[in-house]
């Protein structure tokens, strides 16, 4: 079937709930902001940022962390739960 | 040669005395071993974020070092046999990163042999990442 039969997609303004009206907040990368390279599993103080409440790493939809500085991350809190400066597990 | 980081944790049971004495032997093994020390960080007694041997806190100490694997290796030998070690950890930094600090160390140099040091400003120790 050719393509041209489909219906043409509805365009970007047409997307549902309050999207509509608010774009949402631009999420960016906080270590490239900054430039950082390699990120230190000794520094727990900003790994602790990344591991709320419950311990576990945010994924980075949520924080906006991009895929270079996120492997870097997880690599460091893995390495600082090992040294316990941040907990496994917490509740 | 290569970049090692091997940061310990000792019990908080020891004594001051016998916690410097420690460290300085395995300082010593370092140096034994054709290792170059670059930097000791001693953190002091910091509270662990669980419980290990039933401790609850530790006296943190990193060494930074360039050599071959054989001084980790030895390292890690001795702290297997030491009972005041409760944990361990060597990791290998990363080459790119020494590189760019060199080049960056060297620029500077350049850039202060050019001038003639309006007032030799300290060179700002080593850039640490910052949040």
């Amino acid at each position: 079937m050719p393509r041209d039969d489909r219906p043409e997609r509805p365009e970007r303004s047409e997307r549902g709930g309050y999207r509509k009206f608010f774009a949402p907040k631009r999420k960016f990368c906080r270590f490239c902001q900054r430039n950082v390279r390699g990120i230190d599993y000794k520094a727990a103080e900003i790994l602790k940022k990344y591991i709320p409440d419950r311990g576990k790493i945010t994924p980075r939809r949520i924080t906006g962390t991009c895929a270079f500085h996120q492997r870097k991350l997880a690599l460091a809190v893995k390495r600082a739960r090992l040294m316990a400066l941040i907990p496994y597990v917490e509740d | 040669m290569r970049q090692y980081e091997t940061g310990f944790v000792l019990s908080p049971a020891l004594s001051e005395e016998e916690t410097t004495q420690f460290i300085q032997q395995m300082a010593e093994i370092v140096a034994q071993k054709k290792g170059h020390m670059v930097r000791q960080d001693i953190w002091g007694k910091r509270r662990l974020a669980f419980p290990i041997k039933r401790f609850q806190e530790g006296v943190y100490v990193f060494f930074t070092y360039d050599g071959g694997g054989d001084v980790s290796m030895e390292l890690e030998r001795r702290f297997k046999q030491t009972d005041a070690v409760i944990r361990f950890m060597t990791v290998l930094k990363d080459p790119r990163d020494l590189v760019r600090r060199k080049k960056k160390r060297r620029a500077e140099e350049a850039a202060q042999a050019q001038a003639p040091a309006p007032a030799p400003a300290p060179a700002p120790a080593e850039v640490k990442e910052e949040k």
